[in-house]
């Protein structure tokens, strides 16, 4: 195993080296990530972008401990990911990753407080009360705490997810295509939340999309093709990251 | 037209087939439940059809050979029966009427059959047998063609003391030729055995037990006088046929005396073990398999609900794209069909299975199985199949309709589970039926007494519940998932909310479960009252000290000598020992029992409750009797009434007393002096004992014995042992009652295994998801068993309040509708164990949903559409 030197002032939330991740075997193979080396700062707002089948949804199942690397290595915080059983890498998810998914964020039969405290309360903890009261006015859901989510609207069931993600506060929050299933005007408001907690608290969250508006409200983005990392960009807007994707398209 | 009509719709079904076929080839593991129940209910009926089939068939094989040199029978044309046997008491015949048998025309010999009851004592002391099966004993006809046993080994018996003993009963018994035992008649024979025998090629008739003594020997023992038999086996010369030699004889027959047919006699016999062993036997084992199939009914309606509703968008899609309500609801009935077959011809090859196993085990534990292939008849083929069939078919067809309603726009739905909780309507309803329910079975308890009322409120009641359980469920599972909240955190939470997402599915689930507790916990109360009933009537009815008797369960055994009674009340430590015998009598052409004993010292060691009259003076011709047959008869003290003994002869007695209790008793007494005259082999059926004052039961119980050993060593019981003894069946009888309810119980765990499957595969997502924000695979495991537990808790606690009121309700009415008294008892251990037993059972069902659903892969769940 070659030793990179990652010469970072920041340390990182979480990182992968030389990840590579190949499904399947013989001819039907498919060689998903092909050697990414990358690394989310903590305190960072990063959006993965490529089209589709760039092995984006991959790298961050991979970088969250939800799927394994086939060579390579992952990080969350100090802690290698591939060294961890089921158990450890299920508590790990638990007490110091996030998740927002596309859909289906919440536990139907929970109400919205208890489905904000779903991973604290497996975990058998309180958790920190305060942190998680000013969290519920951060997405501005105190007057829906005790209904179920079949009564909320769509943005509103992303925004009980968000706070879910953060009410343990872990190490970094990974978020695929939080706004895949939302209208432009709830996706907005669920990025500005993401974008607001990891400023005002400097969390660290890790975001897959495939919307150049959206990308546009991390701090950086980071663009894979063929499993491949093919470019950084900081301060991103709209413009600048639709451009950037179109020019994918061209050469191939 | 029409043809283009036929095409079409053939086309139609083709269609539907097609779709069939597919499904279940792509949800096998759904329909491994429905398969299941089906296989396990259908295998129970057909093997206890089979079972029954052959083992009629080997009777009759047996009896057909064991009699087959009998060509004629000839016997007293009368019998007498009591209520509640099948086989009437037969005047004997006189010995010497083979003389004029052996003169008539057609007759090649003829000799007397004598036979009485007659227990051999074990090497090791104890008496073999009469725990059920009689134990006869009887002359060894020595033309071997006239003897329905068969010398085996050894030599028939020529001088007194010599006897032939079934080979089976040798066994049993571990006895040798050349050794000597005691054989109970019941006053002791000494018996040396000097053959063993065969019965129709087998050891034995079953598990009764024979012995064959010298003719004289049988005469002293075994009748009452000399000179009588019970029949007369008579063989026909060659070229005689049996009705030519019935006819024959009955013109030589002296009134009152008939003669029939060898293959009458047999048929007469092998009907007796049928209606007394067989037809109760397996009637007992259809009503069990008939509950299991009940139970499975619900499983597999819920099953194929729960399928049709995961099915929904598909099946809107379907219906979207042009498919007819009837194609959709037929593609789910044939589906229906496809398991329904497969299981039923499964199950029935299954239940010959089981036959075929049974048959093989019956003589490892000692019961001769006739030998024979196994009989299948057309109707317990096709019986089982159509059975299965229909009850797979009936299950489905709710449901399938439902899939035929389906509204095209439901395939653009995101939702497809069936939450639906209970409507309004079906609260009323089932309201009404529970408050029908319990108005008639009140009614049939309470104002009139009336089994069939009561019957009708039951099945009602059961009704009530099934209908009511939707509704029940929510508030049940949430007061019985209380604590689970408090005790297990979040996973017992998830546990309980789940358990309560869909009431319908939470009770169809533990209806089948609730069946089965519930006709589990209406035995156990039934036996609990009926062992209380035991109790009360033997503390409140004996007197006495002590107790000797021969087993009560069935009518095996030869009885206590009536000698005992007279040895024991000679005992310096007795005061009154009283001998109970049995006789039987027409009283006003009706057959009664009657009992034999010294009424005075009955009223000692009895409580015979109010007496009117005196029982002090009854002589050769009164008679004492219950004041309910008095009523019934119309007769009071003084009265004279005539009564027809077995002998022929008819005599008038008079009523000298009328007492109120006859649960030991009996209904009739006569003395020993008046039935001496018409009395057939003596025995007497219990002894009751009461001591000196000043003498300990101990002590007594130990002069007792010493007497009671040279007795055939019958058992001395106390009080409470006399009164535990005569419940000991009931333990016996439940304890089988359990065996078979288990399989029901079985069948609706495999249910709730089976809708947890359905379930977890419906929430594959959120399970995915769950298991993402860090549940843990233990935490997801115990969160699915405490579904299965709080839904197999909801099952059980409907099921054991259901049984306990049907049980009282049970009690109660045969309290009221016959005239011994029932006493109720709530056996709260016994319904906590069956609680205990439900609910474990419940976290059983779960364990294996549970480890499949753990092993689930989480990246594949969240992402699964």
């Amino acid at each position: 195993m070659t030793t990179t030197t990652v010469t970072t002032t920041v340390p990182t939330a979480a990182r992968v080296v030389d990840a590579v991740k190949v499904y399947g075997t013989g001819d039907t193979s498919v060689r998903a990530l092909d050697g990414v080396s990358v690394d989310f700062p903590v305190g960072r707002f990063t959006a993965i972008m490529g089209p589709s089948g760039s092995g984006k949804s991959t790298l961050m199942h991979c970088a969250a401990g939800l799927d394994t690397l086939t060579s390579g290595t992952a990080h969350i915080g100090d802690t290698e990911l591939s060294s961890l059983d089921d158990r450890r890498l299920t508590l790990l998810r638990r007490d110091r990753v996030g998740f927002v998914f596309q859909a289906f964020n919440l536990v139907p039969t929970l109400t919205v407080a208890e489905n904000i405290t779903l991973p604290l309360d497996l975990a058998g903890g309180k958790g920190d009360r305060e942190w998680i009261d000013a969290l519920i006015d951060v997405v501005g859901l105190r007057d829906r705490l005790h209904h179920r989510p079949g009564e909320l609207s769509g943005g509103q069931q992303q925004r009980v997810a968000v706070a879910r993600a953060f009410a343990g506060q872990p190490d970094v929050v990974f978020a695929d295509e939080p706004t895949g299933n939302l209208d432009s005007r709830s996706g907005e408001e669920v990025l500005g939340l993401l974008g607001r907690t990891v400023r005002q608290t400097s969390r660290t969250v890790v975001m897959v999309t495939h919307d150049p508006v959206a990308a546009a409200h991390a701090d950086e983005v980071v663009f894979l093709a063929d499993g491949r990392l093919v470019d950084r960009m900081a301060a991103p807007t709209a413009d600048k990251v639709l451009d950037r994707m179109k020019a994918f398209e061209v050469p191939s | 037209m029409n043809a283009m009509n036929a095409m079409n719709a053939m086309n139609g079904t083709h269609a539907s087939v097609r779709l069939s076929v597919s499904s279940l080839r792509a949800h096998k593991r759904r329909f491994a439940g429905t398969f299941l129940a089906v296989f396990l209910g259908v295998a129970f009926l057909a093997g206890t059809l089979v079972m029954g089939d052959t083992l009629r068939a080997g009777f009759d094989t047996m009896f057909g050979n064991a009699t087959s040199g009998t060509d004629a029978v000839v016997r007293s044309a009368d019998a007498i029966t009591t209520p509640g046997e099948s086989e009437g008491v037969r005047e004997p015949v006189g010995t010497d009427l083979v003389t004029t048998i052996e003169r008539a025309p057609g007759v090649a010999a003829a000799a007397p059959d004598i036979q009485g009851a007659g227990q051999l004592v074990g090497r090791n002391g104890d008496p073999i047998g009469g725990q059920g099966p009689p134990t006869l004993a009887g002359n060894w006809i020595t033309d071997p063609k006239l003897n329905p046993y068969r010398l085996a080994e050894g030599r028939a018996p020529e001088k007194s003391g010599e006897v032939v003993v079934n080979r089976g009963t040798a066994e049993r018994g571990d006895l040798k030729i050349g050794d000597t035992t005691t054989l109970r008649t019941p006053d002791p024979v000494k018996v040396t055995v000097v053959g063993l025998a065969t019965f129709g090629g087998e050891d034995g008739m079953a598990q009764v037990t024979f012995t064959g003594m010298t003719q004289a020997d049988a005469e002293k023992y075994l009748t009452a006088r000399p000179g009588e038999a019970a029949s007369i086996q008579v063989r026909a010369t060659p070229g005689t046929s049996q009705q030519e030699l019935v006819d024959e004889l009955t013109t030589v027959l002296p009134d009152g005396v008939e003669a029939i047919t060898g293959q009458e006699s047999a048929a007469e016999n092998t009907d007796m073990i049928s209606s007394q062993f067989l037809t109760l036997f397996t009637t007992f084992l259809l009503v069990f398999s008939g509950v299991a199939l009940l139970v499975a009914t619900f499983s597999i309606h819920n099953t194929f609900a729960i399928v049709v509703a995961q099915r929904t968008r598909e099946n809107a899609l379907l219906r979207a794209l042009g498919a007819s309500r009837r194609q959709v609801t037929a593609s789910t009935l044939v589906e229906a069909t496809a398991v329904a077959v497969t299981a039923s011809g499964a199950g029935l090859a299954g239940g010959i299975g089981i036959a075929a196993g049974l048959q093989a085990l019956f003589p490892a534990i000692g019961f001769p199985f006739p030998e024979a292939g196994l009989v299948l008849k057309p109707l317990s083929m096709t019986l089982p199949l159509a059975v299965g069939v229909v009850v797979c078919l009936g299950s489905a067809l709710l449901p399938a309709r439902r899939a035929g309603r389906t509204a095209p726009l439901a395939a653009l739905r995101e939702t497809a589970v069936d939450t639906s909780g209970a409507s309004r309507t079906r609260a009323v309803t089932g309201a009404a039926l529970i408050a029908l329910a319990l108005g008639v079975t009140l009614g049939g308890v309470l104002l009139t007494p009336s089994l069939w009322l009561a019957g009708t409120g039951a099945v009602l009641a059961l009704a009530a519940f099934v209908a009511l359980g939707p509704v029940a469920s929510t508030t049940a599972v949430r007061i019985l998932g209380g604590p689970l909240d408090r005790l297990r955190g979040v996973t017992g939470g998830l546990a309980r909310r789940n358990a309560l997402r869909s009431p319908k599915r939470t009770a169809a689930t533990a209806s089948a479960l609730m069946i089965g507790v519930a006709v589990v916990s209406l035995f156990t109360v039934f036996g609990a009252s009926l062992k209380a009933t035991m109790d009360q009537t033997v503390s409140r009815s004996f007197a006495g000290d002590v107790a000797v008797s021969t087993p009560s369960f069935g009518a095996g055994g030869s009885g206590l000598s009536p000698r005992l009674a007279d040895a024991v009340q000679r005992l310096p430590e007795v005061d009154t020992a009283v001998g109970l015998g049995r006789g039987v009598a027409e009283v006003d052409g009706k057959g009664r029992a009657l009992t034999v004993t010294d009424p005075v010292a009955l009223e000692r060691t009895f409580d015979l409750g109010t007496v009117h009259g005196s029982l002090a003076d009854l002589g050769t011709h009164g008679m004492a009797i219950t004041q309910k047959e008095a009523d019934e008869q119309h007769l009071t003290t003084g009265d004279q009434t005539r009564l027809t003994f077995t002998d022929g002869r008819t005599e008038t007695f008079t009523v000298r007393a009328v007492y109120g209790r006859s649960e030991l008793a009996g209904d009739y007494v006569i003395t020993r002096e008046a039935w001496a005259p018409h009395r057939t082999q003596d025995a007497d059926t219990v002894l009751a004992v009461s001591f000196k004052d000043g003498v300990s039961t101990d002590t007594g119980k130990a002069a007792v014995e010493k007497v009671a050993a040279q007795y055939g060593n019958p058992e001395v019981q106390t009080r409470d042992e006399y009164a535990q003894s005569s419940a000991g069946g009931i333990d016996m009888m439940l304890t089988l009652v359990y065996a078979l309810l288990a399989l029901a119980v079985l069948i609706a765990l495999l249910g709730i295994a089976n809708t947890l499957t359905l379930a977890i595969h419906e929430r594959t997502r959120e399970l995915g998801l769950l298991r993402a924000v860090g549940q843990t695979r233990p935490q997801l495991r115990a969160m699915i068993r405490w579904e299965s537990v709080l839904v197999a808790a909801f099952g059980t606690a409907g099921g054991i309040a259901l049984g306990a009121f049907l049980g009282w309700v049970l009690v109660k009415a045969s309290d009221g509708a016959s005239d011994s008294a029932f006493a109720f008892a709530m056996p709260s251990l016994q319904l906590l164990v069956v609680a205990l037993v439900g609910v474990t059972a419940g976290a059983l069902a779960g364990l294996r949903p549970a480890r499949r659903a753990a092993r689930l892969d989480v990246l594949r769940a969240i992402a699964t559409e």
